[in-house]
């Protein structure tokens, strides 16, 4: 017979199989998809050319940069024609980027411009060829004027004290952006020092902001990029750092002064400039020389550049009169947080007040918010911790912890106050935290009226302590010493406390030793009385069966007595008689003359000789002995 | 019976003469001890009541330093630290005072005194100690080892007994309940805020450090006479519970322990 449903089953699970693979597919699909529209989009090629500064001076060098997008390889012109221009390709790079899961590969040609005489200049689009393709790079016009003399003021202090070779690798340049401030206020800075890659250069002291009247927080080393400045490439170091003038008036600052080891060309190597094949424009490039091209050779030396910075004019106006009593100095923008705990406590006892001043300004000025009313407070010397969100320290929070202590009952805890001055605003600004409502709880702490030092009296201080104004005196020495030396070992850490404890050791062991003896003297009796009942039943099932002789039976009926009676007795069963028997289970007369009449029996037959005797017991007679003993309850 | 030695008659009254002789020598050593010490103390009290007080703090050190330990001898050198301006040492030994002797009211009334004048921080005692303030440790251990035997008796007569007694057995587990709250009670003084690591700040202006470092933020100021509790030594600092709560590293030569 044919299972429909196991087929249906085994349908259902190959269409579930299917169906899985199906998606599978269809994911691999998809998946290879993207990558391929990715790879798609990551490659379609594009050029951009850029000029490293559009202004120029005749026989002043311009970096032309031509870079091609989405290409591994192109066929980019050796030469490009300009009238007045000599336009040559000095390097090529290729720059492979990642970024999210898409990778670009990017040629660049760098091309070095001469202008050879003054005026606008046009460069025409060029065509780069990718193989059967071709992208166009955009026109571009360089402006050159006639004078040579044009430079950035920031480096004009490169090369007049260094050798003309030297002073072309590096440069230092100060940058202050705001020129007016107040007393106190925090203004950031930058110091750049540019190096030339190509010289091997080694920062080797500084750098350092001359000058007085003012303070600079530490330098700290912000970033380090690559600049092309005038048509040449600079390894640019930037430092930040804030300044804070500490009097009015107008400043002076800087000249920023560093020093770094370079790299140079020796001089006879400068002296064969003009015979360099590198040198295509004979500009009396130090790096045109073969030394560039040959870096283990003996043409260059380390040589100790000085670097030096303009000054930059800084105008620092006066804080205005009339500040706010707890100001400290702090100038900037700031915001407070206050909070305090516990929130409960007793009089004399702590709190923490936890206030928190953030925002951006002169940190190392802002003290600790004060108690506006310190009426029944004691407070204590704050502690403090800084986090700054900056580079430099102008700005982050800075979080005090003050401990204060109610000297009375309170229900709330005062506003502090924190001021500073806001150099946007020009005037002073005073946070206040809101009044915190607090418990305290007790009464001020007991004064105590103290004796004078050194006089013997009795210790009764305090029964005799009375209320005293301030300041309070302590009470008196005592001149009585125990005759005993005392200890701070706890008692439970003392030998002789564990050594105490053998006592009630002892005495438990005493007591258990005891109890053990005495149950086992009563398991023995115990174990007498089971033996007697174990006895007795035996002799009962023996009197009960006919087969024994009658002086068999006879001992055994007067032993069942002795064993009764010694069981309700608690007696030896060899000392009882009959008399014995019939007292302890007080029988009547007439039970009392047959139980002793089987005892006589039991002796006659047991001493007479007559042994097994001669005949049996009638049946009469052991139903008798039988029901006497069988009655024999106590 | 075994014998005894020939020489045994001879030993034993040697042995006791020699004994004898020892524990006379013994007592004589100890009373001119003491003796001698009383004399310290009085010449100290004397330093001290004309107003020499760095000689009485030397008179009361060096008894101190021979172990003659006592609730008084700890509150006169903490007054003759009080006189001499050092109110750390004055609350330290105060303090030692009243852990000998709980109830030393004077060294209780010029511990509040000094207290106020220094500004000490104090460590807030938890619930538990609160409520355990009627006793104290060796209290608390006598009736620990008193309700431990009870049970014990009670629990051996419950083995032993035909008959079990609800009355013994109510006993016994009272006793026991004691004896397991008493030695809670043990252990949370023991282990308090002044329990045994109780130390008590002596230097002056300490403060107490996020880490082991003179330049590492400071976490709470500590007043001298504060109170602070150990909780682990690193060099020569020591990782401390402070007031409200709070935690910090503090020169471990500016805190010294209450016990000795």
């Amino acid at each position: 017979m044919v299972d429909f449903r196991s087929i249906l089953k085994a349908e259902v699970c190959m269409n579930g199989t299917r169906r899985r693979r199906t998606a599978w597919r269809a994911l691999l699909v998809g998946t290879l998809g993207f990558f391929v529209v990715v790879c798609a989009f990551a490659d379609s090629p594009s050029a951009t050319a850029v000029l490293s500064n559009s202004e120029a001076a005749v026989g002043e060098t311009v970096q032309l940069q031509i870079r091609v997008t989405g290409a591994r390889s192109a066929d980019a012109p050796e030469k490009i024609a300009v009238d007045g221009l000599q336009i040559y390709r000095t390097g090529t790079s290729q720059h492979f980027e990642m970024n999210n899961f898409n990778v670009t590969s990017s040629v660049i040609y760098d091309y070095t411009i001469l202008p050879m005489k003054a005026g606008t200049f046009k460069i025409p689009p060029q065509t780069i060829r990718l193989g059967s393709n071709a992208v166009h790079t955009p026109e571009l016009t360089l402006n050159v004027a006639d004078s040579p003399g044009r430079s950035s003021s920031s480096r004009s202090n490169r090369g007049q004290a260094q050798p003309e070779s030297a002073n072309q690798l590096v440069f230092a340049e100060l940058v202050v952006p705001k020129k007016v401030a107040f007393v106190g206020e925090m203004v950031p800075a930058e110091i750049r020092l540019g190096f030339d890659p190509r010289a091997h250069p080694e920062l080797a002291d500084g750098p350092e902001i001359a000058g007085q009247g003012f303070t600079t927080q530490k330098l700290q080393q912000a970033q380090q990029n690559l600049e092309t400045i005038n048509g040449r490439t600079y390894d640019v170091i930037t430092f930040k750092t804030a300044i804070a003038a500490t009097r009015a008036g107008r400043f002076e600052i800087g000249p920023v002064k560093a020093k770094a080891r370079v790299s140079v060309p020796r001089r006879q190597a400068t002296q064969r400039s003009r015979s360099r094949p590198f040198d295509l424009f004979n500009l009396d490039d130090p790096f045109s020389d073969p030394f560039f091209a040959d870096p283990f050779g003996r043409m260059a030396e380390r040589r100790e550049v000085e670097m030096e910075s303009e000054s930059a004019t800084f105008d620092v106006k006066p804080l205005p009169p009339n500040a706010p009593p707890n100001f400290s100095g702090a100038v900037g923008n700031f915001a407070m947080t206050t909070e305090a705990k516990p929130k409960r406590v007793q009089v004399g006892d702590p709190i923490t007040v936890t206030s928190t001043v953030s925002g951006r300004g002169n940190f190392d000025r802002v003290n600790a918010p004060a108690l506006e009313d310190d009426q029944g407070w004691h407070e204590y010397p704050s502690s403090s911790k800084f986090k700054q969100d900056d580079e430099v320290g102008i700005s982050g929070a800075k979080t005090f912890e003050t401990v204060i202590s109610p000297n009375e009952k309170k229900q709330a805890l005062p506003p502090f106050g924190f001021s500073y001055f806001d150099p946007v605003k020009e005037k002073y600004v005073t946070l206040r935290s809101d009044a915190m409502p607090i418990s305290v709880e007790g009464g001020a702490a007991p004064a105590v009226v103290a004796s004078q030092p050194g006089a013997a009296t009795p210790a009764t201080a305090a029964a005799s302590a009375k209320p005293s104004p301030k300041p309070q005196d302590i009470l008196y020495q005592l001149t009585e010493r125990p005759k005993v030396a005392q200890s701070f070992t706890p008692l439970y850490a003392q030998p002789l406390f564990w050594t105490a404890q053998f006592i009630p050791l002892f005495a438990l062991l005493g007591l258990v030793s005891w109890k053990a003896t005495q149950a086992r003297r009563e398991n023995r009796e115990a174990q007498r009385v089971a033996a007697l009942q174990h006895e007795a039943a035996e002799l009962m099932r023996k009197l009960r069966r006919d087969d024994s002789s009658p002086q068999e039976y006879f001992s055994q009926a007067s032993r069942a007595v002795r064993v009764k009676t010694a069981l309700a007795r608690n007696v030896d069963p060899n000392t009882v008689d009959a008399e014995t028997a019939a007292a302890a289970f007080q029988l009547d007369e007439d039970s009392r003359e047959r139980l002793r009449r089987l005892f006589e029996r039991s002796d006659e037959l047991s001493y007479s000789g007559a042994h097994n005797g001669a005949g049996g017991i009638s049946a009469e007679n052991r139903r008798e002995v039988l029901e006497l003993i069988e009655n024999l309850r106590p | 019976m075994k014998p005894m030695p020939a020489c045994f008659g001879k030993l034993v009254p040697g042995f006791a003469k020699r004994s004898f002789y020892s524990v006379i020598i013994c007592a004589f050593l100890i009373s001119s001890a003491f003796a001698q010490s009383d004399a310290t103390f009085a010449n100290a009290n004397q330093e001290y009541a004309q107003g020499r007080f760095q000689e009485a703090i030397d008179g009361y050190d060096q008894l101190v330093r021979s172990g003659q330990w006592s609730a008084n001898l700890f509150y006169d050198l903490g007054n003759a630290y009080f006189r001499t301006g050092d109110f750390g040492h004055a609350i330290l030994n105060y303090e030692r005072a009243l852990t000998l002797d709980r109830h030393h009211p004077e060294a209780d009334a010029n511990l509040r005194i000094v207290r106020d004048e220094a500004r000490a921080l104090e460590l807030t005692s938890t619930l538990a100690e609160r409520y355990l303030k009627f006793g104290n440790l060796n209290q608390f251990t006598v009736a620990a080892a008193i309700a431990l035997w009870v049970a014990t008796f009670c629990i051996g007569a419950l083995i032993f007994a035909r008959r079990r007694s609800g009355a013994v057995i109510a006993l016994s587990i009272v006793s026991l309940s004691i004896f397991a709250g008493a030695v809670f009670a043990i252990h949370e003084l023991d282990n308090g805020s002044h329990g045994r690591a109780l130390a008590i700040v002596t230097g002056m202006n300490v403060q107490a450090r996020v880490a082991t470092a003179d330049n590492a933020n400071s976490v709470l100021v500590l007043p001298p006479g504060s109170e602070i509790r150990l909780l682990s030594n690193r060099g020569d600092w020591i990782y401390a519970a402070l007031p409200n709560s709070l935690r910090g590293w503090v020169p471990a030569k500016s805190a010294e322990a209450v016990r000795l």
